[in-house]
Parts: C-alpha cells; sequence; structure tokens
C-alpha cells in the first residue's frame, strides 16, 4: 500500500483489530505514518463469507474515508527507541539497582522474558574485544524495523545474553546471515507464524569457541552453554536491533520456545561426511554460521532400523505432516520478497545424530543419496496436501499443475526438489535425532574476527 | 544508594519518508483497485466491498489485482505496482490479518 500511496495512488486496507498497532507500526518504517486503514473486528481467515460481508459492512465507512479524506502523519509513539544511549538505575545496592533495570527493560519489551546480563560500558567494551570490528561499524539494516546493527549495539546484546567475547563474531556472522536479502527476514520476523531461527555453527573456530554438537546440543545445560547463548543473543538482537517486538512487529499467534535460543553446533567430529558448511560452498577449514528459520521440530526416534532405506522410512513420517505450513506449500508457489527479487525454496533441516548417520555411512549413502530418498519417500496424496491450501493460490503460481485436481489421490512430494531437505550431523550416542519444520531457505556466512 | 549505568541496546532506525497520495473527495466514474494477497478470506472482503462501493459511487469501476510472487500469500512487485497506479484511481486492500 505504501508503494501504491508513493506512486499517487490513494489507498486503504482492511486490518484486523489484533493487528492495528503492528500495521501502523509497519507503514511508519516503510515511510509513512497514518496510512488509512479500515479496522475489522477479526481476521478474514476461517470466517464464513456472510461473516466477513459484516465485518466489511462495519468498515465501509472507514474505507470510504480512507480513499477520500486527507491522510494526516500519526506521532511517533512511546514504543520507538529511546534517544538517550546511557540508562540508570538506582537501587538501595547494585543487586537492587538492577532488579529496576530488570523491571524497565522487561517492560520496554526489551528482553525475553529470563534475567538479563547488565550491559555495562565495561561488559560491552570486554565484548568488543571479541572481533576487530570497530564499534561503529555497521553490519546490516535489519529488518522489519531498519534498525542500524552497529557492532556495539550487537555486543550490548550479547552481554545482555549472557554471551563471551569470542561470541560475538558469531553473533555479527549471524545477524549477516539474517540481513541477506535472500533471508527475507521480514516475512519471517513478522509474521503469524512461530518462525523460530535455527542457527548452526560449523568450523574449528566454533569448537574453539566451545559451540555443542554433541549430546543434548540443542540444550539446556553445561555442555550447550555456548550455543545458547548465541541462540539467545541473536534473539534479542532481533528484537532491539531488528525491533521485532511480540504484539507490535513480530504477530506470531503462538510463539515458539525455539523462538529464546536455538543453536547447536555440527559434530564434525563423528560425522562420516563433509562438514555442513562445505556442502555449502565454504572451505572445509572455514568456520561459519546458518541461519535457517523454522516453525517447529519432530523427533527422529529409531532404535530398530539398521538399514538406510529403515531409517528413511521412518525419517519420511515426520516429513509428512500437513499441519506443518511448508509441507507441500511449493504447490502454491515460493517465498518471494518482491523488493529483492529473491525467492526461495521451502526447505527442511535434519538433525541426524552420529549412529544413524553410521548406519547410512555403512552402505556408501552420503547426504544426496539421502535427501533423494527422502524426496521419493515424503509423498503424501495431493487432497491431502491442499486440504489446507487456498485452491486459487495454486493456481496463480502453477497453472500448468491443475490436472492435479483429477487425481486427488496422486502422491505428490512434499517439497520441491530433493536438495530442499538440509542434512547435519548433531546429537550424542543412541538413535534420536531432530526434524526441522523449515520456513525458507537457510543462509551461510563466514566467521569474521 | 547505588547507581548502574548500562547501555541502551536498542538500535536507532533508519527512517524512511513517503508522502500520502493525495485523495480526491468523490469516487464516482473512478476506477477502483481492489487488492488481496491471496489468503483465505480477503476475496469475500473486496466482493461486499465491490457491492458497498458501487451504490456509493455509480459508475465507479472495478478492478481486481493480486501479485505477482509469492505463496501463501502474493505480493507486489514494483512492476505490479506501476501498472496497478496505471490503471485505477484508488485502492482498496486486504491482507486477511
Amino acid at each position: 500500500m505504501v508503494e501504491l500511496e508513493r506512486r499517487g495512488i490513494p489507498t486503504v486496507f482492511f486490518t484486523a483489530r489484533t493487528f492495528v498497532h503492528d500495521a501502523l507500526r509497519s507503514a511508519a518504517s516503510f515511510g509513512l505514518s497514518g496510512l488509512p486503514i479500515a479496522v475489522v473486528p477479526m481476521p478474514l481467515t476461517n470466517q464464513r463469507p456472510q461473516d466477513i460481508h459484516v465485518m466489511v459492512e462495519g468498515a465501509i465507512e472507514q474505507v470510504v474515508a480512507g480513499l477520500t479524506q486527507p491522510v494526516e502523519a500519526v506521532p511517533e509513539n512511546h514504543d520507538l527507541p529511546a534517544a538517550d544511549e546511557r540508562l540508570s538505575y538506582t537501587g538501595e545496592d547494585l543487586l537492587a539497582a538492577w532488579d529496576v533495570m530488570q523491571a524497565e527493560f522487561l517492560g520496554r519489551g526489551w528482553g525475553d522474558g529470563f534475567p538479563l546480563v547488565a550491559p555495562t560500558r565495561r561488559a560491552v567494551d570486554a565484548m568488543l574485544a571479541g572481533t576487530r570490528r570497530a564499534a561503529g561499524d555497521v553490519i546490516a539494516t535489519l529488518e522489519p524495523g531498519f534498525g542500524l546493527a552497529t557492532v556495539e549495539k550487537l555486543a550490548i546484546n550479547a552481554v545482555m545474553a549472557g554471551c563471551q567475547p569470542p561470541h560475538l563474531p558469531f553473533l555479527i556472522a549471524a545477524v549477516q546471515c539474517l540481513a541477506e536479502p535472500k533471508m527475507y527476514l521480514r516475512n519471517k520476523a513478522m509474521s503469524t507464524g512461530p518462525h523460530a531461527p535455527v542457527v548452526i555453527v560449523n568450523g574449528p573456530r566454533g569448537r574453539a569457541a566451545r559451540f555443542s554438537g554433541g549430546m543434548c546440543a540443542l540444550g539446556p545445560g553445561a555442555p550447550s552453554v555456548s550455543n545458547t547463548v548465541l541462540g539467545r543473543a541473536r534473539r534479542l538482537t532481533m528484537m532491539n536491533v531488528g525491533h521485532t517486538y511480540v504484539g507490535v512487529s513480530d504477530m506470531d499467534t503462538i510463539g515458539s520456545p525455539l523462538k529464546y535460543a536455538c543453536c547447536c553446533a555440527e559434530n564434525e567430529p563423528e560425522s562420516p561426511w563433509a562438514p555442513y558448511h562445505a556442502t555449502r560452498g565454504f572451505r572445509r577449514e572455514d568456520s561459519t554460521v546458518t541461519v535457517h528459520f523454522a516453525y517447529g521440530l519432530c523427533e527422529l526416534h529409531d532404535f530398530k532400523s539398521t538399514t538406510p532405506e529403515g531409517l528413511v522410512g521412518v525419517f519420511a513420517t515426520a516429513a509428512t505432516n500437513v499441519a506443518q505450513v511448508g509441507t507441500g506449500l511449493w504447490l502454491l508457489g515460493r517465498r518471494a520478497d518482491p523488493r529483492y527479487k529473491t525467492t526461495e525454496q521451502e526447505h527442511n533441516t535434519m538433525l541426524i545424530c552420529p549412529e544413524h548417520a553410521q548406519v547410512f555411512a555403512r552402505e556408501g549413502w552420503g547426504r544426496e543419496r539421502i535427501q533423494e530418498a527422502m524426496y521419493r519417500a515424503a509423498r503424501m496424496p495431493f487432497r491431502t496436501l491442499m486440504l489446507n491450501k487456498e485452491r486459487p493460490a495454486m493456481a496463480a503460481s502453477h497453472p500448468e499443475l491443475g490436472w492435479m485436481w483429477d487425481h486427488p489421490d496422486l502422491p505428490v512430494p512434499i517439497v520441491e526438489d530433493p536438495g530442499c531437505f538440509e542434512i547435519v550431523v548433531v546429537g550424542g550416542a543412541a538413535g534420536r535425532g531432530a526434524y526441522f519444520y523449515g520456513a525458507g531457505a537457510p543462509v551461510t556466512k563466514l566467521v569474521e574476527d | 544508594m547505588a547507581q548502574l549505568d548500562v547501555l541502551n541496546p536498542v538500535a536507532q532506525p533508519v527512517r524512511h519518508s513517503v508522502a500520502p497520495a493525495r485523495r480526491r473527495s468523490d469516487l464516482r466514474d473512478a476506477t477502483i483497485g481492489l487488492y488481496s494477497n491471496m489468503k483465505a478470506g480477503g476475496s469475500d472482503a473486496l466482493d461486499r466491498t465491490e457491492e458497498l462501493l458501487r451504490e456509493r459511487f455509480p459508475g465507479a469501476t472495478f478492478k481486481r489485482y493480486h501479485g505477482s510472487v509469492g505463496f501463501l500469500m502474493r505480493h507486489c512487485t514494483a512492476e505490479d505496482s506501476d501498472r496497478i497506479a496505471r490503471e485505477v484511481q484508488a485502492v482498496v486492500g486486504t491482507t486477511a490479518d
């Protein structure tokens, strides 16, 4: 709508009451505060046509006003960042002052709900020693709020999350992943879906910084401390640098525990294959961070199978879950950011435990063969895949596939091609891995000083 | 009393500015675009909108749009926006949210 206003066309758009704040904030971020909206009581999804008609009738005067009356800019509200760079809190002693800081940070929406480490000047300076970059260097402009991701702001959020200085370069790389245009962060950060970034660390620097790919790598606990604090810093950065604030610019309807922190390393020492990042164009000796948004995860449990075919048969049952939005989503097209002309296939990340990886490797199976086998095994009847998808959207994206409606029981792959299964070796002993239902495609960046 | 001094974690945003389009007070005989991102329910809302605006503004005509890229939600490219701007004098949109 803002782009049409820029072109001289008056606009108004229907907005559910719950989304008013989000809509106005989003319009302001794109430069037009006060963009007219017509407020309806409920989202239009899952509503009967007759109920939608009633909602429209109740909002039609707002539609007419939006198109015919001058638009007035709305003053900036209190959600925008405070101008003061330094904040002071007092109490009976420092712990009491810290309590005051916690309350204010949480009240302003600057925290994730857990206690935050105080980002004092000294702590932030120590964190900045973890990189050769200058504090004022701008790593990215992070959507949806177009926040300037300076090294110092990242260091502040890293301190708050409990990171140590060696973690800062990994956070910088993670932010570079988030800011990559093909990541389409705006879509994932603001969505009603529980998009949670899964952070995967590869390479020797990751091992030096104690990122864990072994037992309980996704946490919690002492072995995965580095994973936890980097994942947490990534979340705090999305909030305080990208301005992804719940109820304001993050409209996630149910949330996800994965959003707090979801990070692990690949268990390269116990993997029979080349490191994951080497499959993504990097050298084995490089250190990288990969970020892949996911909606949720399912266990890949199998103590019984001793063959690759047996494991794939079990893993495919996790993939064939139409209640996960990404399953068969390729039938409606590809996630696309029109500003950058990027498109993404929908990928899913499989964390395969070392024991299962050995079952595959023993029979000579590498990643590509597993991907191909998953592509063939993870299929669902067309009618089932379309249970929660709009037929017009499929017609708009894939008019050439209209014949499928005449073959409702046709087994259809749940992803667009075999490469949509990402395979990373993670975990401790015993046959249990994890399947992340992905959102879009992963992005990998080099970790640099 | 003790004082704890900390740094503000919130980044300053890059500001953008777009001037709103000039409104016309009467949409009689105008061509009005009805835009949906194709999420469920959007087309039903636009159906009723068209009926009501047709009663309000005699002579108005309507054109339907959705973006040319995307999946669950279809988005407008710059070219889509250019085309819509050439073809209509106002737009009512829905993202279904």
